[in-house]
């Protein structure tokens, strides 16, 4: 599975190096924060660990170890692939799952604030492409359901 | 200057209007072609969107980059999540052609394309690089020579770099030039470049989140800064309403949290309520009081 989305090679060096370490935020303001870890138990098989650590959400995500990176890989991946993982098998922050099902369900993050607007001299708001982007989702679960249909019945 | 559409996003016209407000009266002034459009949706936030499912990710964002592409504009955005969101899903499928035939096989079921021909870009660089230094001095009737100011990035703005390729990711110039172009001292100081930390407000770990905003603000009080400017939405909710909360508990900042447009706005000769600073939760009076009271000649900008 994370050997879908990582690159073990580049987190080999990552294990060794940590260039990033007094860099990240997280590291330097988060006791017990440190992804280092998190690597070398990613590379050693042993990451199902971590899906419960409230760690793995704490990556602010602010792409100061990609840059500093020699690899141009960092922390981040290995960080965003955890997420991803342990939200497939619904374990997440609450406010995550909050805000992802009012994507789904409306293209936005939230409603313009219309008292306020009007009180602003604001024009309206825009029409959002809520129904063209619900209609995209689901051709895009449809696809992946009939990928996943075609490699099974391949196999 | 060509068109382009401007990306107001989710934070701001769902918690900060006002932000909306100052940034059409200073697009307004300097006449620039910007328009609204129809049909954008959340950029998508990275954070969330990215970490639960990547395909919806980049579909999400490439629609919204189709729909200025096929106008033929470029983006600008107030928001540095969302131009960084659709500059990386941007980036991401100019090199990798199987993901962008993909995307495109999804996009061509609703009659749209993702060509990734608009330029993006944040508000911030887009002043520095396209309207300018100069231009910028003109419209000024007052600069801020006196006042310290305390800039603040916005880790989004200027990173991932491959993407943006707008400023040295982690020693940029551009918002420092904006500053100091406009009189102001811009504070050179220790946790300039660290995060806000806004993002552990969005997974349920408010107290790190105030620990974050605390680290920066109290480096400020101690330098005496009359200011924090930024341009997030996420970083004025994390400095503005987080250092409310903490005042509220007792401890005391008194940083008032300045957006860039509402700065030059200021400067410009729109009063704070034109602006819509009098909707911030931290008081940007005292900032204010203590600029009108400095000597004059506070010096037209043509003399800067």
């Amino acid at each position: 599975m994370l050997d879908a989305t990582l690159n073990f090679k580049l987190l080999e060096m990552c294990g060794r190096c940590g260039a990033c370490f007094s860099i990240c935020p997280s590291c330097v303001n988060i006791p017990g924060y440190d992804p280092r870890a998190v690597i070398k138990d990613i590379l050693a098989g042993n990451h199902e660990k971590w899906l419960t650590s409230r760690h793995i959400w704490e990556c602010l995500e602010c792409h100061h170890c990609l840059e500093i990176c020699f690899q141009h890989y960092g922390f981040e991946n290995a960080m965003t692939s955890m997420r991803t993982l342990a939200a497939k098998k619904g374990i997440h922050p609450a406010q995550v799952k909050r805000g992802w099902d009012m994507l789904v369900k409306t293209s936005r993050l939230g409603e313009p604030a219309m008292p306020a607007r009007k009180k602003l001299g604001l024009p309206e708001p825009k029409a959002t492409g809520s129904e063209e982007f619900r209609k995209l989702y689901e051709l895009l679960k449809k696809r992946r359901l009939e990928e996943h249909q075609a490699d099974k019945s391949g196999e | 200057m060509k068109e382009f559409a401007v990306f107001w996003g989710c934070t701001i016209q769902t918690r900060f209007p006002f932000i909306e407000k100052s940034t059409r009266i200073v697009l307004d002034s300097f006449k620039l072609p910007y328009r609204d459009i129809d049909g954008f949706t959340c950029c998508p936030e990275k954070s969330l969107v990215n970490n639960i499912d990547h395909g919806a990710f980049v579909m999400t964002a490439a629609r919204n980059v189709a729909l200025v592409d096929e106008k033929n504009y470029d983006l600008v955005s107030p928001c540095t999540g969302c131009v960084s969101n659709l500059a990386t899903v941007q980036s991401e499928l100019k090199v990798n052609p199987r993901e962008k035939d993909e995307v495109n096989s999804l996009l061509k079921e609703v009659g749209r394309e993702f060509k990734g021909t608009a330029k993006l870009q944040h508000l911030i660089p887009f002043f520095h690089d396209a309207v300018g230094v100069h231009a910028i001095k003109q419209k000024m009737k007052r600069d801020f020579t006196g006042m310290k100011i305390a800039l603040h990035y916005g880790c989004h703005m200027i990173r991932p770099s491959h993407a943006l390729k707008n400023d040295d990711p982690l020693n940029p110039k551009k918002f420092d030039n904006l500053i100091r172009a406009m009189g102001a001292e811009s504070l050179q100081y220790m946790t300039k470049m660290m995060c806000c930390g806004q993002g552990l407000d969005r997974v349920d770990e408010h107290d790190m989140a105030l620990h974050f905003a605390r680290v920066k603000l109290r480096e400020l009080k101690a330098l005496g800064a009359d200011a924090m400017v930024l341009c997030c939405p996420s970083c004025f909710l994390q400095f503005d309403n987080n250092q409310f909360l903490m005042e509220k508990e007792g401890e005391k900042f008194g940083i008032p949290v300045i957006y860039y447009t509402e700065l030059l706005g200021l400067s410009m000769g729109f009063t704070a309520e034109e602006l819509g600073m009098t909707s911030h939760r931290v008081d940007c009076a005292p900032f204010i009081k203590k600029w009108e009271g400095l000597p004059a000649p506070r010096g037209l900008c043509k003399h800067l």
